[in-house]
């Protein structure tokens, strides 16, 4: 185990508080999958971890008209059961099955997941699709930006120094939902190219569409141009095709120990062709 | 059929216990008072010249006792091994990335690491090898010797050269595999505890406390009667604990000695993965020759090891691979040039299969790719060549009667309905995106150390009956995992007709028992059983008329015959227990506890032309994989292994079965994910995220028989099960993707890219 010392405020106020009279060495803590591996590994020299699990602002999810409001240190086993991630969030639900592992799942939480800021979060990929915004507090001010804004690169964030994921909002908008992974083996890897499908659709045509791929550009990529494509068309297989050579062309992967940059723009393809069938057919299934 | 009491059935695991209650006592759980602990410093690239080390900074750690080096060795500083080229700690030259330097000793683990990474090393690179293809080229940098070569074996038969001008179809192909990483969930680990009169006690993870005894005494410069090994509860080994615990006891040992103090070493997983053993990458060529009738005629095999930057077991892992190159088949004309080749990275040793796996994947794809070329079923071709009782292999060796090679065939071709299927031509399911495939291997397994290892190949054991007839045995040879304890527990429990509970197997203590060489090689069964029969059989006689006389004595009709099961002895009605015969045998002062000492029979093998008995006698086994190829990604799924083996007697069904499906879904995980990666002489992923293992979400059905031809010279006639049922199943794999995508892909693993590339019309 490493070495560091934990503090453990009860509440926001508290944090703001108790923030300045600690060692500018400092990371959260929430689930610590990302922040125990790293420091076991050599990767992070924290001295200090401000464990954030007791701050209740940041618990459960709620509802409003309009949006699904996610708290940032909820748990990624409590979106697994939540009848609201169920009811309004498709491609998160369907992303959660391939997120690391049950035991995992049941330490992180969805805003360690975004903070972390990896290209490959299935998490972060997933709500990336679903139009999430992500709340942002630092000393008693907020300020909110659409997810995909918060991503600067691998492990870099908008964040500022101290500043902390507060929620996720995300409008509730009717669509249907697709996610699928393909990893190194059948479960529990990190993905070689994800791809997460929301099309709000009208018939057997998309209306409207929101396309977010993980592990093929240096961010958790939103494939605008592909989603652009699809609005107003017709879900078959032509158009199935067609935004399956744009994704190609969206997605810019590297060549590292995980996978091939060739294959993985092929497979951005392959994957988004078959996430649009399978919408496609659970529609003339209706 | 011989009816036994003990033998051949599934008795629980003698070590399932403690175990599976967590009251096993790892290395990590050794404690002692006053312990310190050691952490390595580490070859932070490829090759360096060491200039110096400074322990200046490490030295203000709180808690820092001591900085160990080269200079703290007592003896000469070379490991003893197959070739001592590998000093305990470099002096002037280190020679790939992780390899330990020097070691801090300090008041606490995380002292002793947070010292040890404030070790200053000074050093100059030094150009380095990352290719072992590239070290066999002349003007290549020279790490080892003049030609970098570790090894080299030649076996050569008949005239293959002629036999490739005459043939039919001849089919040539080139090869590779990858790493493969042990993956033990125990990591290295030791104790060394410095005893009074200055000798050393060694509680060590490992499967070789021999090879531990060799090393702590050179290093420490001590007489081996001051030398104490102790095996420790040994979570996992897989080869990976058959050479380095010596190295990393010695380590321990020298710190030890130095400090005056118990010193503990435990490796975490990241310098596992950098320092210790691997299973070598290979490269081969290798062609056949067929006549029009399918009779394979000659075969020609290039092999090469990436050794790695020092020898360790390249030598006898690659003459293993060598004698098994052409496959189990009856072929005339054979060469087989085999070469170790010197690379500055990990030193690649034992792995479960032992050099066999890598060549097996070669010879058994080109196989399929014969028949292809023949236009023959696979499974029509092996049957038309394998070897059977009476057979010459490679190495001229006549195959003796313990041979069910062709069962194990027939058996797996019905159990996979492979007739059916094949006729029934390829299924492709999902809009023709999913395809599913057969295909197969079969593969031999030499039993033992065989003629490069025989004057190793032998093992002692000491069984001793006590007055209340609890037995305790002790042998040389270890329980890993692999149900030791328990079989040889069932082959003395049977010897003596004592009950199986009374059999205690005591942890390796290198005191108790004479050296009896490594535990490896599936050689446990075979030589310590053996070892403990002819240890029990003087005491065996003893009791047994012992028994006969009290059951006179109690009445019986001695005119009948005794019985003896289950740990009683009886005539007709009249019995006498276990524990009574053995009081009586105390009370009449006969000698209850006997030595015993087993010797593999001679080989006639000659290094010069590669001709002769390799091996006592071998293990078998036939695979078909059932699988499914994704035509689009390259993924491929599993389904089903069907599995036949011939491995003499099986002791325990149940232990057997276990040997069975861990081989497979090791051999299937080496097959298709693992890919240990290294970018100019630096390990890329020496961690579980990124090194790839099958979990059991990727585990296949399993449908194993075992086929039990007798071996005559076994214990009760087994022969060994440990690693035979991993070397086919790469090939099988390969060999049903092809099948089932019409992709070829020549080199392990077997990853989804290449098969993409495959499917897109690129060699991989």
């Amino acid at each position: 185990m490493p070495h560091a010392t934990v503090v453990k405020p009860a509440n926001l106020k508290a944090l703001w508080k108790l923030l300045p009279s600690i060692s500018p060495k400092r990371k959260y803590l929430a689930g610590g999958t990302d922040l125990v591996t790293g420091a076991n590994t050599g990767l992070n020299s924290a001295e200090t971890w401000v464990d954030i699990s007791d701050l209740k602002e940041l618990r459960g999810i709620k509802e409003t008209a309009a949006a699904v409001i996610i708290g940032a240190g909820v748990k990624i086993s409590e979106l697994e059961g939540s009848r609201l991630v169920g009811r309004w969030l498709p491609v998160l639900h369907a992303a959660i099955p391939h997120f690391a592992s049950p035991s995992l799942r049941n330490m992180a939480t969805i805003g360690g997941n975004a903070a972390n800021a990896s290209p490959c979060s299935d998490g972060a990929c997933a709500l990336c699709a679903e139009k999430a915004w992500v709340w942002l507090e630092l000393k008693g001010k907020r300020r909110k930006l659409p997810l995909a804004a918060l991503f600067k690169g691998p492990k870099k964030t908008a964040l500022k120094k101290d500043e902390l994921i507060i929620a996720f909002e995300i409008p509730k908008w009717k669509h249907e939902g697709a996610y699928l992974k393909l990893g190194p083996r059948s479960y529990f890897g990190i993905s070689k190219v994800s791809v997460a499908a929301a099309l709000e659709m009208d018939g057997g045509s998309v209306k409207t569409a929101s396309i977010a791929l993980a592990s093929v550009a240096p961010v958790p990529l939103l494939a605008r141009k592909t989603a652009d494509y699809l609005a107003g068309r017709i879900l078959n297989e032509e158009n199935a095709r067609t935004a399956a050579a744009l994704v190609k062309a969206e997605v810019s992967p590297i060549t590292d120990v995980r996978s091939e940059a060739a294959y993985r723009r092929e497979m951005a393809g392959v994957l988004l062709a078959r996430a649009l069938g399978r919408i496609g057919r659970r529609g003339e299934n209706l | 059929m011989d009816k036994f009491s003990f033998v051949g059935k599934s008795l629980p695991r003698k070590d399932a216990f403690i175990k599976a209650t967590g009251r096993a006592r790892y290395a990590a759980d050794q404690d002692f008072a006053g312990l310190l602990y050691a952490a390595a410093v580490r070859c932070p690239k490829p090759r360096i010249k060491i200039l110096s080390i400074s322990a200046a900074k490490a030295e203000k750690v709180p808690g820092y006792v001591t900085l160990v080096t080269y200079k703290d060795v007592k003896g000469p500083n070379k490991w003893p091994l197959v070739s001592s080229d590998y000093p305990f700690l470099p002096e002037t030259e280190a020679r790939f990335q992780g390899e330990t330097i020097a070691l801090v000793v300090a008041e606490t683990r995380k002292a002793a690491v947070a010292a040890a990474r404030l070790v200053e090393i000074k050093y100059k690179e030094l150009p380095f090898l990352d290719d072992p293809l590239r070290a066999l080229e002349k003007n290549a940098v020279k790490l080892h010797g003049d030609d970098n070569v570790f090894a080299k074996f030649v076996i050569k038969k008949g005239n293959p050269d002629q036999a490739i001008r005459d043939a039919h179809v001849v089919v040539e192909e080139e090869f590779s595999t990858n790493y493969q990483v042990h993956a033990y969930l125990e990591t290295q680990g030791v104790t060394a505890v410095p005893e009074p009169d200055g000798g050393l006690t060694v509680y060590s993870s490992t499967q070789c406390p021999f090879y531990v005894l060799d090393a702590v005494a050179a290093a420490a410069d001590l007489g081996y009667h001051k030398v104490k090994v102790i095996q420790t509860v040994t979570g996992g080994g897989f080869g990976g604990k058959e050479d380095v615990p010596a190295l990393v006891a010695s380590h321990a040992s020298v710190c030890a000695l130095k400090v005056g103090r118990p010193v503990r070493l435990i490796y975490d997983r990241k310098e596992d993965f950098n320092s210790m053993s691997k299973r070598h990458p290979s490269w081969s060529r290798v062609a056949y020759a067929a006549d029009r009738d399918g009779k394979i005629t000659a075969c020609v095999v290039k092999y090469v090891l990436d050794g790695g930057a020092y020898a360790t077991l390249s030598p006898i892992v690659l003459w293993r691979g060598a004698v098994h190159a052409a496959g189990p088949y009856r072929i005339e004309n054979i060469r087989i040039e085999a070469y170790a080749a010197a690379t500055n990275k990990v030193p690649c040793g034992a792995f479960r299969g032992f050099g066999q796996p890598q060549i097996c994947f070669a010879q058994e794809s080109l196989v399929d790719e014969l028949a292809h070329k023949l236009e023959m079923d696979p499974v029509r071709l092996r049957l038309k060549n394998i070897l059977r009782p009476g057979d010459k292999t490679a190495t001229g060796q006549i195959i003796g009667a313990s041979c069910g090679l062709e069962k194990l065939l027939e058996t797996v071709k019905k159990r996979s309905n492979w007739d059916r299927r094949k006729a029934k031509g390829l299924r492709i399911k999902d809009k023709g995106e999913i395809a599913r495939g057969l295909g197969v291997s079969v593969a031999y397994y030499g039993v033992g150390l065989g003629a490069k290892g025989r004057y190793l190949d032998r093992a002692g054991a000491y069984v001793n009956i006590y007055k209340d007839a609890t037995v305790g045995v002790n042998v040389g040879n270890t329980e890993m995992g692999q149900g030791a304890l328990t079989v040889l527990s069932q082959i003395c429990a049977e010897t003596l007709n004592a009950p199986y509970e009374n059999i205690k197997l005591e942890e390796v203590d290198t005191s108790k028992v004479s050296d009896s060489g490594p535990t490896v090689a599936s050689r446990t069964t075979l030589m310590s059983g053996n070892a403990i029969i002819e240890a029990a059989a003087p005491m065996r006689d003893n009791i047994f008329k012992t028994a006969f006389e009290l059951l006179l004595a109690k009445g019986a009709d001695g005119s009948g015959p005794m019985r003896a099961a289950e740990g009683l002895f009886s005539i007709g009605e009249v019995s006498v227990t276990f524990a009574e015969t053995v009081k009586e045998c105390w009370n009449r002062r006969m000698k209850m506890g006997e030595q015993g000492w087993y010797v593999a029979p001679r080989t006639s093998y000659d290094m010069g032309d590669g001709q002769g008995d390799a091996y006592v006698t071998y293990s078998y086994s036939a695979d078909v994989a059932d699988v499914e190829v994704d035509l689009k990604t390259g993924v491929t799924k599993v389904l089903k292994i069907y599995a036949a083996y011939d491995a003499g007697r099986i002791i325990n069904p149940g232990l057997a079965e276990g040997q069975a499906q861990g081989g497979l879904l090791q051999g299937m995980s080496w097959a298709l994910y693992e890919n240990l990666a290294y970018k100019n002489g630096i390990m890329l992923n020496p961690n579980f995220t990124d090194y790839v293992l099958a979990t059991t979400a990727d585990k296949p059905e399993y449908d194993i028989t075992f086929i039990e031809k007798p071996y005559a010279g076994g214990p009760y006639k087994a022969k060994g099960i440990g690693e035979v049922p991993l070397i086919g199943v790469a090939p099988a794999v390969g060999n049903a993707i092809m099948n089932a995508s019409g992709a070829r892909v020549r080199t392990v693993p077997l990853l989804p890219e290449k098969v993409w590339n495959g499917l897109n019309g690129k060699k991989s």
